[in-house]
């Protein structure tokens, strides 16, 4: 088989699902069997941004040195690294988890003895992080975790009617918190109560109440239908957009026999949380949407969840949309790539790539609308949900602010200012009218074709600032027609504006 | 009852606690910043997918915006010794890039541990210099020290070593603020330099120029097989930096030396910044006790710059290891009441100097930032707040102490903010 070339990956390792699975509950400590980078990038670097925390605290490095990869091996670090952190007394009623790296992993460290001759409890997590991604690493993670943690000691509980487990987050789950809000909001509303967040809001001593839940929500689809399954119990997915919104409190309603007030709740939905979405379809905004075009990067549920209602039901058009993990037939990086340098949409949902591949193809006219990770963001404010009721109306919210946005960049500002800033002498009165020029046909269309690749939207104002700046250098060069060469340096000189 | 006699004299802890936490980058990162920068030049990545993923990830956000390619290595290829064979393909599609002239290839921790043979890897693709940066983190220990490695790599592949060498130019080796080699030039130039070249930055004709200097002055201490690749050159070494005031005359008056400039002018030059310096801290001298902790490489530095404008700085630690290169500044420090100077610290280590010092004001890694606000401190990241600010020559002085001057003024809201959250 040729060699597989990977663009700016976009999902990671078992390693960081291990990490950022376990670690949100409080009363675990992970060592992990790790070089300094694969602690830093996982406990630290990366988490500022995917998160909002100054660094996961309980997690600590065995750190991996010359001597360990060059024959030692990690067991004497990682029982040092062990007993000194016990003696400094973070340990107390922790429950620590020795975790493989890919470099642990790839120089054969296996803990599974050692951790019994550290203290009671201690176990080993082999990540499987060479072979394993963090779709895949996080969904085997928590099933781990309810077989060592939950399932030993849950057979003496009792199943609660109206008790609803929430499946996820972990740390770096894309908008974690609004969508968790909206999730938990919408169970109560269906006349739920919420038994356990899991992991994100929860102790690990208290996996085995996971047996307590009637009806187990997977947040992700991405990931935790494993857990679910094992559970035994019924599973629904978090909804995205109005239809699959009011499916989920309806079926829920009737899993937890509170139908009537589950009806109650859609009814009451409908008049209110999502009036909004109804008063914005009758206005003038709802006349753009149909004109829209967006690109879709995200993880399976916001990929499915954003194109089912953004595209089957406001009727956008969908130009593509990717899901991690790639559904088969979805783009890689490169695909993706490739399509927004030919021609971006006018809304990219997507991570920090796409933002790389818009810049490159200077398209600055796509909205971009962060959707997943990798990424920068703050999204600790509970009130933007992409999911649930409330998702639809944020979304909406957030496409008509952007194209607002955008026309108030485009309306015509006097050119005076901008000379008096630059100090660029005004053109010659009498010879600044646009179309005193006249335009070779490979020069028309050249612009045309450049035109054509913006969205609907930005393309009236911007086909008249590029005509303004092709012509402006065909007056300084004195030409008598403008000609595709002119064009060329008005295209490039517009693109670094 | 007995008193408990003291084993350790109490201006030295007793004991240094136990080096848990170490405060690094990914080593790695430090020269895909460099390397990802430089125009023209499309990076290959040779690693596992995690590392990969965390990598790229800060790359994008601190280095450039700039697409990453890399060979997929799972347990499958790296058992079956496809690493070269995956690298190749990587650097095939590198080279397709648009106006592509370099293709690093950054060997990390996998690769390096399974074998990563530099002569089955092309030297050259079309127009393109593939050059290979080895990076394992295993290795490497602090990200500023594989920026070293990076611009040796580079230095060695492409300096321009044929012909005269360009006797009053100079070198000037270090990621700085873009307004400081202005700064530095125009100084420069008033001593009689003919030419500067910054490294590493946006140029890779940069690099090549550089063969060719006069000199070579690192401005960060961490540069030694940069320094390594000058010496086999013969082009002398400048040492020290243009930090402060005793640092700046120092190192004014040891490149005009080098160079073989007019000792008059040199002299001139190196009175007049002394002076411009002495008369900055006399008109806003610092008052207050700093704790300098980042991961940058540079703590030295900065610290040296804090005490001689006024600043009480008992500890400094950094993430780079003990080495001549630094030692002169910690002499300096430890001469001007500086009680520690830890290298290739800890967490724990810097958190136990926070309670043992009591600071006004914390600059450190964002672990330790954090935890110098939980105990209603002033702290900030050092990377960002004083890595990214004007720092060299007077100029740069004036910056830098302003900033700290201001921020010594916050704790008031600091602590209320402490005060409120632990209601």
């Amino acid at each position: 088989m040729p060699p597989v070339v990977i663009r700016d990956l976009s999902d990671t390792s078992g390693y960081w699902a291990a990490i950022w699975t376990m670690c949100p509950m409080p009363d675990v400590h992970v060592i992990c069997d790790a070089p300094v980078g694969c602690f830093n990038l996982v406990g630290t670097a990366v988490p500022d941004y995917t998160d909002a925390i100054p660094h996961i605290e309980n997690l600590t490095p065995a750190t991996m040195t010359e001597q360990e990869v060059g024959g030692k091996g990690t067991a004497d670090k990682v029982k040092w690294t062990y007993d000194n952190l016990a003696a400094t007394g973070v340990l107390a009623d922790k429950q620590v988890i020795v975790v493989s790296t890919a470099e642990s992993e790839m120089i054969g460290s296996d803990h599974s003895s050692l951790v019994r001759q550290l203290g009671v409890g201690t176990r080993f997590y082999y990540s499987n992080s060479l072979a394993e991604d963090e779709w895949a690493g996080r969904d085997r993670v928590l099933r781990w975790l309810w077989s060592e943690y939950g399932a030993p000691h849950a057979g003496a509980i009792v199943t609660v009617p109206t008790a609803v487990n929430i499946i996820g987050p972990t740390y770096g789950c894309f908008n974690a918190p609004s969508e968790l809000a909206e999730i938990t909001r919408m169970i109560e509303g269906a006349g739920g109560t919420i038994n356990m967040v899991y992991p994100y809001a929860t102790t690990l001593s208290e996996t085995p109440r996971l047996a307590a839940g009637a009806v187990n929500v997977v947040l992700y689809k991405e990931f935790g239908t494993g857990l679910a399954n094992e559970l035994g119990k019924p599973m629904l997915f978090a909804p995205f957009g109005m239809q699959d919104s009011v499916a989920f409190v309806r079926q829920l309603g009737q899993l937890l026999g509170t139908s009537d007030q589950a009806e109650a709740f859609i009814r009451t939905e409908k008049r209110t949380t999502l009036q909004a979405v109804w008063d914005l379809w009758r206005g003038p905004q709802g006349d753009w949407f149909g004109t829209l075009d967006i690109g879709i990067v995200a993880g399976l549920s916001h990929a499915e969840g954003l194109a089912h209602y953004l595209g089957d039901e406001l009727g956008m058009k969908v130009a593509f949309a990717s899901a991690r993990p790639r559904r088969l037939g979805d783009y890689d990086n490169e695909g993706i790539r490739q399509h927004i340098h030919k021609r971006a949409p006018s809304f990219i949902f997507g991570t920090m790539n796409e933002r790389i591949y818009l810049r490159e193809s200077g398209a600055k006219y796509t909205n971009f609308i962060p959707a997943g990770f990798p990424g920068p963001g703050v999204r600790r404010a509970v009130g933007t949900p992409y999911m649930g009721y409330r998702g639809c109306v944020y979304l909406v919210q957030e496409i008509m602010n952007r194209l607002y946005d955008g026309l108030l960049n485009f309306l015509p500002v006097d050119g005076a200012y901008a000379n008096q800033r630059n100090a660029t002498p005004p053109a010659p009165a009498g010879d600044s009218n646009l179309g005193n020029l006249s335009w070779s046909s490979d020069a028309r269309a050249m612009l045309d074709k450049e035109l054509e690749k913006l969205p609907y939207l930005p393309r009236i104002s911007a086909s008249r600032q590029l005509q303004m700046t092709i012509e402006g250098i065909a007056r300084q060069r004195n030409a008598t027609e403008v000609t595709s060469e002119l064009v060329e340096l008005g295209l490039a000189q517009y693109r670094q504006s | 009852m007995t008193d408990i006699i003291p084993l350790a004299n109490s201006a030295a802890p007793a004991s240094q606690p136990c080096k848990l936490h170490p405060q690094s980058m990914c080593p790695a990162f430090g020269s895909l910043r460099i390397l990802t920068r430089i125009e023209g030049s499309h990076p290959v990545m040779a690693t596992d997918t995690g590392c990969l993923y965390g990598l790229t990830f800060v790359t994008h956000f601190y280095g450039a915006s700039k697409s990453i390619v890399a060979p997929q290595l799972g347990t499958a290829e790296l058992m079956s010794g496809q690493v070269v064979e995956g690298t190749r393909a990587a650097i095939d599609v590198a080279a397709k890039e648009p106006g592509v002239r370099l293709i690093p290839v950054v060997s990390l921790c996998v690769a390096e541990t399974a074998g990563m043979p530099e002569e089955l890897l092309p030297r050259k693709i079309g127009d393109a210099e593939v050059v290979l940066v080895r990076v394992p983190a295993y290795a490497i220990h602090s990200h500023p020290e594989a920026k070293d490695i990076a611009v040796a790599a580079l230095l060695n592949r492409l300096a321009d070593r044929e012909g005269a060498v360009r006797e009053k130019s100079v070198v000037l080796l270090g990621e700085v603020f873009p307004a400081d080699p202005l700064l530095i030039d125009s100084v420069l130039r008033r001593m009689g330099v003919t030419e500067t070249i910054f490294l590493p930055g946006r140029s890779l004709d940069d690099f090549r120029r550089a063969g060719r200097a006069g000199a070579l002055a690192p401005l960060h201490p961490f540069y030694k097989e940069s320094m390594n690749v000058a010496r086999t050159w013969g082009m002398p070494v400048v040492g020290g930096a243009p930090v402060g005031i005793s640092g700046t005359y120092a190192w004014l008056k040891s490149l005009g030396s080098i160079l073989g400039l007019d000792p008059a002018l040199v002299q001139q030059v190196a009175d007049e910044e002394r002076a411009k310096a002495t008369a900055l801290v006399a008109d806003r001298p610092l008052n207050g006790k700093v704790m300098v902790t980042g991961y940058e490489g540079t703590e030295l530095a900065y610290a040296r710059m804090l005490v001689e404008a006024g600043a009480d700085v008992p500890y400094v630690s950094t993430s780079i290891g003990q080495d001549p290169l630094v030692l002169p500044d910690e002499l300096w420090l430890k001469a001007h009441g500086t009680k520690e100077v830890i290298y290739r610290k800890a967490l724990e280590e810097d958190i136990a100097a926070i309670d043992r010092y009591h600071p006004d004001l914390v600059f450190g890694t964002t672990p330790l930032a954090s935890a110098a606000k939980e105990r209603g401190i002033p702290a900030m990241y050092f990377t960002n707040q004083l890595a990214s600010r004007p720092f060299f020559l007077t100029g740069g002085m004036a910056a830098t102490i302003e900033f700290v001057a201001g921020v010594l003024t916050k704790g008031d809201r600091y602590r209320w903010m402490q005060a409120f959250f632990a209601e």
